[in-house]
């Protein structure tokens, strides 16, 4: 047991005591005795601490002896400041750009939800894979239903996106709203921070309309105004009154502005909508009853969704295959993010390898020039512990100092990567710096530390080693040299696969953008100019029939229409899906489906001033009015899958959906190209046009210029206020532009894996080139030889670069074995990955050889130019 | 600092003071200054041990489990800590013990080797 500071102090006391008795008892006067005594003691001070220092726990020795090697090392550090610079720059990247990417995971992917008991919220899908559709959603007999029937959910949730134009907030614009029934909070366990939340007062036709804002929109859009709660603003053609502020919660499942009551939203009291089992746009979430396992929820909503099935043969199609899925909610949230974020900390990963094993390099090769002193430490009696200690306090000074910037630098990177994953997780909007990137950041430098120490080997404590402290020249010990190539090769085969990886995305992304669209992209402008709802009809039509004609007098105006769905923008809004129809003259084969088409509207002149051309028949024309002839146009997909020989003009079409009520046959006029607005790369698809005047719906304006599209966006803006002075305009971009939007997640991907695989090429260049010039200089004597013996130095330059692209080759090799082997172990797992096509492949080994070459270039030039006489002397 | 006239004091050969402590508690408890003055008496004034080498040395043998110390009053009517050798602590004696007369007489074989042709 360790004694207290009193006891060391009452020990020395009593010897003190019995001393000075033994003098005074030989006659010496006391003050004399007692001054003899101290003399005779020595160094009290000195005996006390050393008698302490035995009950030291021996940890705490180490401690304080690694303090005294660290600060060595600092010393010994400030006379090799590049090496120690490099070194902590290398760190700082691998290390930031872990820390970052690990908190960005830790949020999106680890942490709970706000929702009170999150982990007992499901979401509830229903899709349909026969007609392609991933989330086919549900309609509100359906809801109904599941309502009546579950036990094991216990309450159910109801949300619908729509966009309304918002009035009273600023400048007129459209908002993506929520539309949910009074159910909805309670199911999502969520709380107000203002006012209070929808709640059933809010239900049914006679409610007054209400509408909570979210807490993103409050802060961003109003500022957090406190005295928000009881405005009232105008909703469509609806005036709402705000009733509350929502907790900051995870906007799902679209990124929502506000969230309103059922009554605000004309369609949702439609009777389409309340009693037509097939008009499904609510997704559905469900709070676990009390004891129900997520097995027990699966399972009885899965044989309920099948008795409804049964009871209604006609909305579940059997072509279609409709299933149901429940999902905890929070890996519905963070799903669709998983593979990004996993190949992002892949990545980062791998270039913390990458620089952890080029700074093992640059020590290693320190090391070796640190050999005498190693060597003259151990023949003064280090121990081998003591020796690595002296290494890992050095180590520990590097990596702590690359730990620190890494962490400066992860603060702004987590913005970057969080903005970079929001694309994919709504979650990741409100991603911030937290603590877990410190801890991240410190543990990553200790492991770097550790591995760095023990790197160099020590010299061996008997056996002389070949450079004694008497010898001045470099040696490599045997296995150094070996090493430092080790290490080269795995930096060459890491970024390897990271530069395939980068290629395959830049690949697929140049592939996308390159794709012919048939639209024609750069002149064309597009732009959101939606009606409310209660306003389609003949009032739509001559609202956007004045536009028109005035946009059209605009100077560099060729041609201006109406339509109703911007290519690629609007392929997730409420158009997404397809409708059945049926033809004249064509029969499906049994059994099969009716056929599915899109359904759009334009205006005349549509095809021209999007630059589709028509390949039969007419355009439709302003005498396509309601009350004449019912004729659509179809696309090229459309006449020849139904009527292959050609006979499509003049037939008749017919929507079989229910939505559409009694079937009106529409005459065939037209056939224009094929252009697919859904997707990027076009498919073959199948889309009837119907003239906007007998069916006026209209929201999208298109403005095909010869000058500058953006020169437009003001003039036309004013022109359609001075109309309507409420009326939104918003998003104003041209074709390709819309394009570039919607590419910009795989062009982000592209950007960020393309920067990781940069900073790893420029590591591995660094790598080889060191190790080549380490060798160079190590062999200087060799190469004098060589020349002495009649070698050229134009031999001895190729003889380095050969080398150089030797540790290329073999790292290439390495990195697509391993690359490959992890791709297939990936692919089990990950059922979209494919192994890349030989371009990329091919592609990243021509750029890792040539900057092996490059990075050689210099060594080799140096083995070149060696002095015979020196070289030779120089033992 | 001038040497003291009567300088044939010689200095503890280093790891043997453990030994030397161990040795003079075999007759029974004894405060520290005890032992010092044990050790010089025993070797005729020859040995002095340095209050800076003896304190420590005793909290390491204590901390080994090899003493015991416990508080009495001392001759001077003072605390004072008495060690005690413990039965780990007489154990170690033996094993020093040991392994100094092998030492001893090893080094002793070497200086003064025996007459050569010896059978």
């Amino acid at each position: 047991m360790r004694p207290d500071l009193q006891a060391f102090d009452d020990e020395i006391r009593g010897h003190m005591a019995l001393v000075v008795k033994e003098r005074v008892e030989r006659g010496e006067d006391p003050e004399t005795a007692r001054l003899a005594a101290l003399r005779e003691f020595g160094n009290v001070l000195l005996t006390h601490e050393s008698m302490q220092a035995v009950w030291r726990p021996r940890w705490l020795e180490a401690v304080g002896a690694l303090w005294q090697d660290v600060r060595v090392a600092l010393r010994s550090l400030r006379h090799a400041k590049g090496l120690a610079v490099t070194v902590a720059a290398m760190l700082a990247l691998g290390i930031g750009a872990n820390a970052a990417v690990f908190s960005v995971v830790r949020q999106v992917l680890f942490l709970p939800l706000v929702n009170r008991d999150a982990d007992r919220l499901v979401y509830i899908r229903q899709s349909a894979p026969g007609i392609g559709a991933e989330n086919i959603t549900f309609s509100v007999p359906e809801i109904g239903d599941f309502r009546s029937r579950s036990t094991t959910v216990s309450a159910f949730g109801d949300f619908s996106t729509i966009d309304f134009p918002l009035v009273g907030f600023g400048e007129p614009r459209v908002v993506q709203a929520g539309v949910v029934s009074g159910s909805y909070f309670e199911v999502m366990g969520l709380r107000p921070v203002l006012g209070r939340l929808l709640d059933a007062r809010d239900d049914g036709p006679d409610a007054a309309g209400a509408l909570v804002l979210t807490h993103r929109f409050w802060s961003k859009a109003l500022d957090r105004d406190p005295t928000v709660v009881g405005k009232t603003v105008r909703l469509g053609a609806r005036d709402v009154t705000v009733i509350g502020v929502l907790e900051p919660s995870l906007p799902y499942p679209a990124d929502t502005e506000i969230i309103a009551n059922v009554v605000t939203s004309p369609h949702h009291l439609g009777a389409t909508m309340v009693t037509e089992r097939t008009h499904r746009m609510t997704e559905l979430f469900g709070r676990m009853a009390p004891g129900a396992t997520l097995e027990e929820v699966r399972g009885e909503l899965g044989a309920l969704h099948a008795a409804l099935a049964r009871e209604h043969p006609a909305a579940y199609s059997p072509g279609a295959q409709f299933q149901l899925s429940v999902t905890p909610l929070r890996d519905q949230i963070t799903a669709p993010a998983r593979p990004v974020l996993l190949l992002l900390l892949a990545a980062a990963a791998v270039v913390f390898a990458i620089a952890c094993s080029n700074v093992a390099n640059l020590i290693l090769a320190r090391s070796v020039r640190r050999e005498q002193e190693l060597v003259v430490r151990a023949a003064l009696g280090a121990g081998r512990g003591a020796l690595r200690r002296t290494l890992l306090a050095e180590s520990l000074v590097l990596c702590g100092a690359g730990a620190l910037l890494g962490v400066l630098l992860a603060r702004p990177l987590v913005s970057v990567v969080g903005r970079f994953a929001a694309r994919f997780s709504v979650r990741a909007l409100d991603v911030t710096v937290d603590p877990s990137l410190l801890w991240v950041g410190a543990g990553l430098a200790m492991a770097a530390a550790v591995v760095l120490a023990y790197v160099p080997r020590l010299p061996l404590p008997h056996a002389p080693t070949r450079s004694g402290p008497a010898t001045g020249g470099l040696r490599i010990t045997p296995g150094t040299g070996g090493r430092l190539r080790v290490f080269a090769v795995t930096q060459v085969a890491l970024s390897f696969v990271l530069l395939v990886g980068a290629g395959v995305l830049l690949t697929a992304l140049v592939a996308l953008q390159t794709t012919n669209t048939g639209y024609n992209l750069r002149q064309v402008l597009a732009l959101d100019v939606p009606l409310p709802m209660e306003d389609s009809g003949p009032k739509a039509v001559d609202f956007y029939q004045q536009a028109m004609q005035r946009i059209e007098r605009l100077p560099g105006v060729e041609r201006v229409a109406v339509g109703n769905f911007v290519p690629w923008r609007d392929a997730n809004g409420l158009l997404r899906g397809t409708t059945r129809f049926a033809a004249s003259g064509y029969t499906p084969a049994t059994g099969e489906e009716d056929p599915r088409a899109r359904l759009r509207i334009v205006t005349p002149g549509f095809f021209a001033a999007v630059g589709v051309p028509l390949t039969a028949g007419r355009d439709f024309t302003d005498d396509d009015r309601s009350g004449s002839d019912l004729v659509v146009v179809v696309s090229q997909s459309v006449a020849q899958r139904l009527f292959p020989n050609g006979a499509a003009l003049g037939r008749h079409m017919w929507w079989t959906d229910a939505y559409f009520g009694e079937p009106r046959p529409r005459r065939i006029v037209g056939v224009a190209a094929d252009v697919d607005d859904a997707n990027v790369v076009p498919g073959p698809s199948l889309t009837v046009y119907h003239p906007l005047r007998q069916m006026p719906y209209g929201g999208r304006l298109f403005v095909h210029t010869s000058g500058d599209p953006y020169a437009l966006v003001q003039p036309v803006t004013r022109i359609i206020r001075s109309i309507s002075a409420d009326q939104p305009v918003e998003r104003a971009a041209t074709l390709a532009d819309v394009r570039a939007q919607v590419l910009a997640p795989e062009r982000l991907n592209a950007f960020v894996l393309s920067a990781f695989a940069g900073v790893a090429l420029l590591i591995a260049v660094v790598g080889v080139a060191g190790v080549l010039a380490f060798s160079v200089s190590a062999r200087t004597r060799e190469f004098g030889v060589r020349l002495a013996c009649g070698s050229t130095p134009r031999q001895l330059l190729t003889h380095v670069l050969a080398e150089g692209a030797l540790i290329a080759a073999i790292g290439i090799v390495a990195g697509a074995a391993g690359g490959y082997a992890l791709g297939r172990v990936a692919a089990s797992s990950v059922e979209s990955l494919r192994l890349p096509g030989a371009s990329p492949v091919l592609g990243a080994a021509a750029v890792l050889m040539g900057a092996a070459v490059v990075a050689s270039l210099m060594p080799a030039a140096r083995a070149a130019r060696v002095d015979v006489v020196q070289a030779l002397r120089s033992e | 600092m001038a040497k003291p006239p009567d300088d044939r004091r010689l200095d503890l050969l280093q790891g043997t003071l453990d030994m030397l402590i161990l040795r003079t508690l075999q007759w029974g408890p004894r405060h520290g200054h005890g032992i010092g003055q044990t050790i010089r008496a025993q070797s005729d004034d020859l040995l002095r041990v340095e209050t800076g080498s003896l304190y420590p040395a005793l909290h390491r043998l204590e901390k080994r489990g090899w003493l015991r110390a416990e508080w009495g009053v001392s001759e001077a009517n003072q605390r004072a800590k008495y060690y005690r050798l413990t039965a780990a602590g007489k154990a170690q004696l033996l094993r020093e013990r040991d392994r100094w007369s092998l030492l001893v007489g090893a080094i002793g074989r070497v200086m003064n080797p025996a007459p050569a042709g010896k059978e």
